[in-house]
């Protein structure tokens, strides 16, 4: 299997702008006037479930997280100063 | 910027912080992980009263996180970062403004709160989720606006 190509630095920078950019009032109303889809609400509500019965205590959810956080940096390419995406 | 390389105990963390007496909420995607929706996240995000700034820097310096700024910097400039390994994002104001225009002040939040038990013993106090959603249009990225349809949707799980 061909490994991933690591992006280019623009590249990072543009989806971090992107991802940065701060809505303005007309577009932040926009979008909080789009409710969930019923397919992606229920889907929604499933994980929410799942996690909540596998990770019953808002400790072990953290707990989690931290593992989940260790385990996507150890495998990305880029470095800490641009994961804006997990922020 | 990492300073130190010292391992990081997150329930010592948020001992210190709730020991601290200091009132701080948690906000961000930490927040939203505790209350039951696995998201990616990296920082930890509080927002502080005011006036508790230095109770608040006075226990979590013990595990090696500084402060960027002094209180009185950090009031007038209306947030500052705590790191070494981890970073910890404050936001200190009275009231934050919604990219919407709506104004939100933290007295309200505090009165609303809900309590977690974050670690054994241990009671963080995080928004109420109508009132998490709402910290959630302070920075107005589009991210924000997916954490705040996942929000709404637990919303609706718990029935509110």
């Amino acid at each position: 299997m061909k490994p991933l190509d690591t992006p280019s630095p623009a590249a990072v920078a543009r989806v971090h702008a992107l991802s940065e950019r701060r809505l303005s009032a007309e577009e932040a109303r926009a979008a909080l006037a789009v409710p969930l889809g019923e397919a992606e609400e229920q889907e929604t509500r499933s994980l929410i479930r799942w996690f909540r019965r596998r990770y019953p205590t808002p400790a072990a959810r953290l707990a989690y997280a931290r593992r989940a956080y260790r385990r996507w940096a150890s495998a990305r390419p880029i470095t800490r100063g641009s994961d804006s995406d997990a922020r | 910027m990492r300073v130190e390389g010292s391992p990081f105990e997150e329930a010592a963390f948020f001992r210190a912080v709730a020991a601290s007496g200091a009132r701080a909420l948690l906000i961000g995607r930490r927040a939203l992980v505790a209350l039951g929706i696995p998201v990616l996240t990296v920082d930890y995000d509080f927002w502080l009263h005011i006036d508790d700034i230095a109770r608040f820097n006075t226990a979590i310096e013990p595990m090696g996180l500084y402060p960027t700024h002094a209180p009185e910097e950090a009031r007038a400039r209306g947030r500052y970062v705590a790191e070494n390994d981890e970073r910890v994002d404050v936001l200190v104001a009275r009231s934050v403004p919604t990219v919407d225009g709506i104004h939100v002040a933290f007295d309200e939040l505090w009165s609303r709160r809900r309590g977690l038990e974050v670690a054994a013993g241990v009671v963080l106090a995080v928004p109420a989720l109508p009132d998490l959603i709402l910290t959630k249009r302070f920075g107005g990225r589009p991210k924000d606006f997916e954490d705040i349809r996942l929000l709404e949707a637990l919303r609706r799980e718990e029935g509110q």
